[in-house]
């Protein structure tokens, strides 16, 4: 466990262990996982899709570093 | 290794990716919850369905709990609930918070278990739901009583004292089991 304080009841286990045969399951089949972890994934690249390019437009816009408290950066390319 | 309430923390401040580390640590752990419940075929369709719920809902996650298991189970409980519900008959809608499908668990059970666990089962089927979840939440997925609770969403002591009802209940039938 991560940092939780030992429990009593946990310690003493015996009775419980021989439940735990009631419920045992086999693993997930091979792909099972990843299919799920696929779902997630959509709703990871869509949550970073739907933030990023709000960022660049943001910084984009005339005005909006000053806007956000920075100073304009210089231009590279002026003499 | 960081904590799983770390990762979570970093993927709600702009790096939504690392909340798939937390999935990795605990999607066989998770999948097995779902498959003692609602079979490995149910097991295998709602696996994602709590994944994109938990990261939807992650900005309600605790970061005082490193382990993220008992808030996954909770998710996974929640979608199991709906799952169920969304499979019982049109015509009985006001029995949606009665939803329990003990019956559904112990006929898979049963027909793998030998006839001296059947006795065990029996005396499980027996308990109140409320106690039976906190005992195979401590029994099958090996939680404390206090992560049980915060599954549950019940005080701790609330499930520490159904845990002690639970195994009172099924004593006489754990002594006898392996004499």
């Amino acid at each position: 466990m991560n940092g939780d304080p030992p429990d009593l009841d946990r310690l003493d286990r015996p009775d419980l262990d021989r439940l735990d045969r009631l419920g045992r399951v086999d693993p997930p089949a091979p792909g099972v996982l990843d299919v799920a972890l696929e779902v997630l994934w959509s709703a990871v690249a869509a949550e970073m899709l739907a933030t990023a390019p709000h960022e660049q437009r943001r910084i984009a816009e005339p005005g909006a570093e000053e806007a956000a408290g920075q100073p304009r950066r210089e231009d590279p390319s002026a003499p | 290794m960081e904590t799983d309430a770390v990762l979570i923390e970093r993927s709600a401040r702009g790096r939504p990716d690392a909340f798939v580390e937390v999935v990795r640590r605990h999607e066989v752990a998770v999948h097995g919850y779902l498959a003692r419940r609602a079979g490995r075929q149910a097991a295998d369709d709602l696996l994602g369905e709590v994944w994109v719920r938990a990261f939807g809902g992650r900005g309600g996650f605790d970061p005082a709990h490193a382990d993220a298991r008992p808030w996954l189970y909770g998710i996974a409980r929640n979608v199991l609930r709906a799952h169920w519900r969304a499979g019982r008959p049109a015509d009985q809608p006001g029995v949606v918070e009665a939803v329990d499908p003990w019956e559904d668990v112990i006929d898979r059970l049963d027909s793998a278990a030998a006839a001296r666990t059947r006795e065990m089962v029996g005396a499980v089927r027996a308990l109140p739901p409320e106690e039976r979840e906190v005992l195979l939440l401590v029994a099958w997925e090996q939680l404390t009583p206090a992560q049980a609770a915060l599954v549950l969403g019940i005080p701790p002591g609330t499930a520490r004292s159904r845990l002690h009802r639970a195994r009172a209940a099924l004593r006489p039938v754990l002594a006898g089991e392996g004499s």
